[in-house]
């Protein structure tokens, strides 16, 4: 229960934005504002509320006059830091075909950066975390880094969470460089991040250690079937029954 | 009763002359009211009653050319739905309205609501079941045009709302079949018009014009659909009912909680229906978790509330199983998909004649679809039956894609074929000329940064099969190095690297260990904790007895292992264990012994053959193992190795 949990009703959430998000009334156009604010709440404060999110996505598919890029660009930017959950995709899902909408004052940049968001999207999910932060930190993405993720806090530090997160699942000791890679970050900045991640860092060897959890404890398991009493019972009483 | 009628029109196919005569040609009687008309001196025959009258003359044509086999029916039918007698209702739905279709509207339509009219005294109510009926037909044997899909709108509405704002509850007692059929035929003509309308290129101006006016922007919106299943939910408060029940209140709190319209079947048939139907919208249009949302108290498990039809339960599943599926829980996917199938598997020989049986057979060959796929992605163990059917009709299609980069194209197939027609919830602007000719003209493609292709908003089946495929691409690398770690239980990363470089395509340790990363992601997933009872095919699953209470949303779950191969990486070394599944033989024997005690039983039980008496031939069936032939009649006792005496 606890993976999901979190997902399906952060703890963040307050009672209004839960009446909305599990009622009828996700379909009223006039409430799009309280979870637009919301979303910039999420932004600021380091919180991620995926179905409310996905509430406004809809709102939009809905109504098409309501479509604000900026907030779809955040909604998939937040989505981006769920990972290994499958947020993106159903972001992506409910972005409907709208017709150009000439009635924007400006133009609208939603074409031109989605492709670049699916190509962050994809290198992460193919866990090449080193692709990612170089393509980052390109000048391609300078339009996404200077009016987007500049806004949404610790942005960068949940792209990190992500690669630790696949990596504390594989790695039981790992190379400081290669994690530095995978981080973008190096030296004192790296060893204050491990520290953080409560892994352990020896400097002379630049090796860094990750304790053990579920996921990188392995052992060779050989399956027993186990055999319970009432599947023999009918058995043994047609024995009884027998003598 | 019912006997005579059955009798009434099946007896008919036998008196060919009589319905031959009715499609004779024969001049229209005009009925004496008109010929008094024309004999009035002094009438002054305008436009409009002129035409009037020459509508009236060619529905009476309409109204003669009907055989009167389907006369009686419909004033049969008439009377029963009158009566709220079920059952007739039931037997005329089912078999009545088949056979007449398919011996005289095979390929043409019923006839209009307004010509079988005075038949039954103008009853609205049941002209607006007759139309209901009458332009289901349409679309699955016709192709409806523009005024077709309008007017089965309209009446759709009429009937919503009589059911709705009626006051108070309606007195009328319909099958279940036929209000599942009401809401399923609601959703299709819903996704057809939008399928429809999405494709402006293609449309005649007259077309055009009815699209962009007023009444054609309000038809068939999203927006109202969801409002006639969300009212009807409301209506008979489904959800209250459905959780009460799973608390196990009595029958009279429950009738308190569901108030006046839900206690009745009808209402609240419809309010479950509609339920299912929400799903079925939700994934339409694309929002899966919010489908999975709305199916919370009903659960996915076989204990419907009431008899349902079967083709509710495949329809849940096969749109349950599509959410997991594209909320990438492909072990939850796999066993929603292989449960309903071994239960239609067993159920196909009753359902032979109805008129879902069609549908549920095509919905069945894209579940077996959905599970190739999912055994691509996520291999594990599945019921056997199941997988062997799926191995037979796919197999080398999952061959083929298991061998990489290749298979894409094979998986975007199976994808296309086995996923639902979804749908654009907005219509183009058909009331903006410009705005709809700009549309026309394609999007000039952005350049692409990377090795994905570029990508352009379009037709929402594109989107979901992009989302899926890339989910497709990012696994690739899994097998091959699924079946190289196999051989061995600790390997440097150099070496391994040097192993898949076999192309010499300069794969770099950072790549392997990339997709090391991505194996070991692939090897967790998030599924619903199951109760378990004693097998368990995959390591990690916990034994959890909250697991199947109705009321847990489908949505949650716990990480969850499923792949038998688990490495870890130290440094550059590499540490494989595999896990096994320990021979299972406990089933087997038990089965068996079960068996064999059965077998000892009846024999046991069984008369002992009687002594063979040489003079009588003595025929006795044994249950036992002895032989069926006539004993000896020689009358000698044949020993052994003695030789016989002819």
């Amino acid at each position: 229960m606890a993976a999901t949990a979190a997902w399906l009703a952060p703890p963040s959430r307050t009672e209004l934005i839960e009446n909305l998000v599990s009622g009828v009334d996700r379909y009223n156009p006039s409430n799009v504002g309280i979870l637009e604010d919301y979303l910039y709440h999420q932004i600021r404060s380091e919180e991620y509320d995926c179905l409310a999110n996905l509430a406004i996505l809809k709102l939009y598919q809905f109504n098409p006059d309501l479509f604000n890029p900026d907030v779809v660009i955040n909604i998939l930017l937040k989505a981006l830091t769920a990972e290994p959950f499958p947020d993106f995709n159903l972001c992506i899902s409910l972005l409907d075909d709208r017709p150009p909408n000439s009635a924007l004052d400006e133009p609208d940049p939603l074409p031109t950066l989605l492709p670049l968001l699916m190509n962050l999207y994809n290198l992460l999910h193919q866990c090449r975390f080193s692709a990612f932060w170089v393509l980052y930190r390109s000048d391609e993405l300078e339009v996404i880094r200077e009016n987007y993720t500049v806004e949404c806090a610790g942005f960068e530090d949940a792209i990190r969470e992500v690669a630790a997160r696949s990596v504390r699942a594989t790695f039981t000791r790992i190379n400081s460089e290669r994690l530095g890679t995978y981080v973008d970050l190096s030296g004192p900045e790296l060893e204050a991040w491990v520290a953080k991640q409560r892994w352990t860092f020896d400097s002379s060897t630049g090796v860094v250690s990750i304790p053990p959890n579920p996921d990188n404890q392995i052992e060779s398991v050989v399956i027993q079937e186990h055999i319970k009493l009432p599947q023999l019972s009918k058995v043994i009483s047609h024995t009884v029954q027998v003598k | 009763m019912a006997h005579q009628r059955v009798a009434l029109w099946a007896a008919e196919p036998d008196l060919d002359d009589d319905i031959n005569d009715t499609d004779v040609d024969i001049p229209i009687p005009m009925p004496s009211s008109t010929n008094e008309m024309y004999d009035e001196p002094n009438l002054q025959l305008d436009e409009g009653s002129l035409q009037a009258m020459q509508q009236h003359i060619a529905q009476q044509a309409a109204f003669a050319q009907i055989p009167d086999v389907v006369k009686r029916f419909i004033v049969h039918f008439h009377q029963a739905v009158l009566d709220n007698n079920l059952q007739e209702v039931t037997l005329a739905y089912e078999s009545g309205w088949t056979r007449l279709t398919e011996k005289y509207y095979a390929k043409t339509e019923w006839p209009e609501a307004e010509t079988i009219a005075p038949l039954v005294n103008d009853d609205q109510i049941f002209l607006i079941l007759y139309r209901e009926l009458y332009y289901r037909h349409v679309y699955s044997r016709l192709q409806p045009n523009v005024d077709d899909r309008f007017h089965s709108y309209e009446n759709s509405c009429e009937l919503f709302n009589y059911l709705l704002n009626s006051d108070g509850p309606v007195p009328l007692s319909l099958p279940a079949n036929w209000l599942w059929d009401i809401i399923d035929e609601f959703i299709y003509q819903f996704q057809s018009f939008a399928l429809f309308r999405s494709r402006p290129a293609s449309k005649t101006d007259d077309e055009l014009t009815m699209l962009g006016s007023e009444g054609g922007a309000q038809a068939w919106s999203s927006y109202s659909v969801l409002n006639v299943l969300y009212s009807l939910i409301q209506k008979s408060r489904a959800n209250e009912w459905l959780k009460a029940r799973a608390e196990g209140k009595t029958d009279e709190e429950i009738e308190e909680i569901v108030g006046e319209y839900g206690t009745k079947p009808l209402y609240r048939m419809l309010g479950y229906f509609s339920i299912i139907g929400l799903l079925r919208v939700h994934v339409l249009l694309g929002d899966f978790t919010l489908a999975l949302k709305v199916m919370e108290n009903v659960g996915l498990g076989q204990k419907a509330p009431f008899t349902a039809p079967t083709a509710v339960h495949v329809s849940t599943a096969y749109h349950a199983g599509v959410c997991y599926f594209m909320l990438r829980r492909i072990p939850d996917a796999a066993r929603v998909f292989t449960g309903v199938l071994t239960w239609v598997m067993r159920a196909r020989q009753y359902h032979t004649r109805s008129y879902q049986y069609d549908q549920i057979n095509k919905t069945a060959d894209r579940m077996y679809a959905l599970l190739a796929l999912c055994h691509v992605l996520a291999p594990t163990r599945l019921d056997d039956n199941v997988m062997n059917i799926v191995r037979e009709r796919y197999g080398d299609q999952i061959g083929r894609m298991g061998r990489g980069e290749e298979g894409l194209s094979t998986f975007e197939e199976l994808f296309l074929y086995a996923c639902p027609k979804f749908i654009c919830a907005n219509s183009p602007p058909y009331d903006d000329p410009t705005a709809l000719a700009s549309m026309l003209i394609p999007p000039t493609p952005t350049s692409p940064s990377s090795q994905n292709p570029s990508v352009v908003l379009g037709d929402p089946t594109q989107r979901h099969l992009r989302a899926a495929s890339s989910h497709f691409m990012s696994l690739t690398p899994v097998s091959s190095l699924k079946s190289l770690l196999k051989l061995y239980t600790s390997l440097d990363a150099k070496k391994l690297t040097g192993f898949l470089d076999t192309s010499g395509a300069g794969v770099d340790e950072e790549e392997v260990l990339s997709w090391m990363m991505v194996m070991k992601n692939a090897g967790r997933c998030v599924g619903r904790v199951q109760v378990n009872t004693g097998s368990t095919a995959a390591n990690g699953e916990k034994d959890n007895d909250e697991g199947s209470r109705p009321s847990e949303s489908l949505l949650s779950g716990e990480w969850m292992s499923i792949s038998d191969l688990n490495f870890v990486i130290d440094q550059n070394m590499v540490h494989i264990a595999e896990s096994t599944v320990g021979r299972r033989y406990a089933g087997w024997f038990i089965r068996n012994s079960e068996h064999a005690a059965r077998v000892l039983d009846s024999v046991k039980a069984s008369p002992l053959p009687p002594r063979v008496v040489p003079t009588q031939v003595q025929k006795k069936s044994a249950d036992g193992p002895k032989g069926e032939g006539a004993p000896r009649t020689t009358g000698h006792k044949v020993a052994w190795g003695g030789v016989k005496v002819a």
